[in-house]
């Protein structure tokens, strides 16, 4: 009974933290200030 | 103590187990997707094209026509569209500026790409649009999809506003990168006057009333590295013709531009660094980190039950002794 409970609590945290992860996702960022060309850049 | 260790073994061999799974079935779909505020150029190449000359209307050769592509990821623009789509959106406002030899303009080509961040399939929303035209784009177009598979995909031609299947041929060596090629041919096509033309004076509408028109036909050439879905390398073989009308006089068609397309070196270098590194942190959540999650939970398994094994072998004479000992009441 043990073994199970202590198994049940490993798949238990597994989940959370994908979960969790996958919630908090990745930051969006903000639209760049450089423009589109129209000139030739030197170098990328 | 030894029980005890051995289901904390136990509990971390089923957490790392099921980490495994869940990292490249579950995270991996939700959490790989294309920054909504990214920002890339490229430098393309014709060398020996051929050129409209817009003052006299004749074609003539010239040392070099540059391209210059922009992408440009609009953050407010994705977020709003966000909000009705339901899913993470990716709104990419391009730029095509063609060059030529003098550094004056050819064309200058705007364009909005809206596409799903995870799968890069197209979303359609209000602004998508090439060359201020509204389009409905299906299929591809710039980057493949994470995990990209040996076979046939559609990839919308931007030029002449179709989708068209762009045909995988084969998996090649690409400086070290293993990549699949792909090639697609636009045959001869009637396109739209781009809205800025390199003449002043003269409009897409101007044009349309002499009955000249224009026509386009490509194969294009992608070199696309499989687990990132992105292109190391590009070409395309473009040609565009006018036909027709009052503008040519007596002539059925001329040449408006005709040149072998190729990435300028630098940029070959530069894309195939980029490529590389973002390949090892896509193969990190596809298979190091499932593997590596996997094996360590087996490890942890095979540790637990040895504990166990040898706390019951320990244990053995000392289970009995309270049976023997324990006083009979019936």
């Amino acid at each position: 009974m043990r073994a199970l409970i202590a198994a049940a609590t490993g798949l238990a945290l597994a989940f959370a933290l994908v979960l969790a992860l996958t919630e908090l996702g990745t930051p969006t960022g903000e639209t760049s200030p450089k423009p589109l060309l129209t000139t030739v850049p030197p170098h990328p | 103590m030894h029980r005890r260790a051995g289901l904390i073994l136990l509990a971390l061999a089923v957490f790392f187990a099921a980490l495994s799974p869940l990292t490249r079935w579950y995270a991996f779909p939700r959490l790989a997707k294309i920054p909504a505020d990214q920002y890339q150029d490229m430098v393309l190449v014709a060398k020996d094209a051929t050129l409209l000359d817009y003052g006299t209307m004749t074609e003539r050769k010239v040392p070099q026509v540059t391209i210059v592509q922009t992408l440009k990821g609009n953050v407010e623009a994705s977020e709003r569209i966000e909000k009705t789509a339901g899913r993470d959106v990716v709104v990419w406002d391009g730029l095509s500026y063609v060059q030529g030899p003098d550094g004056e303009m050819v064309s200058k080509i705007p364009e909005r790409y809206i596409f799903d961040a995870h799968t890069q399939e197209p979303v359609h929303a209000r602004g998508e649009m090439v060359d201020g035209d509204p389009v409905r784009r299906e299929g591809l177009e710039f980057k493949w999809p994470f995990l990209t598979e040996p076979r046939d995909y559609e990839y919308f031609d931007a030029q002449a506003r179709v989708t068209a299947p762009i045909h995988y041929k084969g998996t090649q060596d690409f400086r070290g990168v293993e990549v699949y090629y792909f090639e697609q041919t636009i045959p001869w096509t009637e396109v739209p006057f781009p809205r800025i033309m390199p003449v002043e004076g003269i409009t897409r509408e101007t044009v349309a009333k002499t009955g000249t028109t224009r026509w386009y036909t490509t194969v294009r050439k992608f070199w696309v590295e499989p687990v990132t879905g992105a292109p190391v390398y590009g070409e395309e073989i473009h040609k565009e013709e006018l036909r027709g009308g009052t503008l040519l006089g007596d002539r059925k068609k001329v040449t408006a531009f005709a040149g072998h397309v190729k990435m300028r070196e630098d940029y070959i270098e530069h894309t195939v660094d980029l490529v590389t590194s973002q390949r090892v942190v896509v193969l990190l959540m596809t298979s190091y980190l499932p593997w590596g999650f996997l094996g360590l939970g087996l490890l942890l398994l095979a540790l637990a039950l040895s504990i166990e094994a040898r706390g019951r072998r320990a244990g053995g004479s000392g289970v009995e002794e309270p049976v023997t000992s324990e006083p009979v009441t019936a």
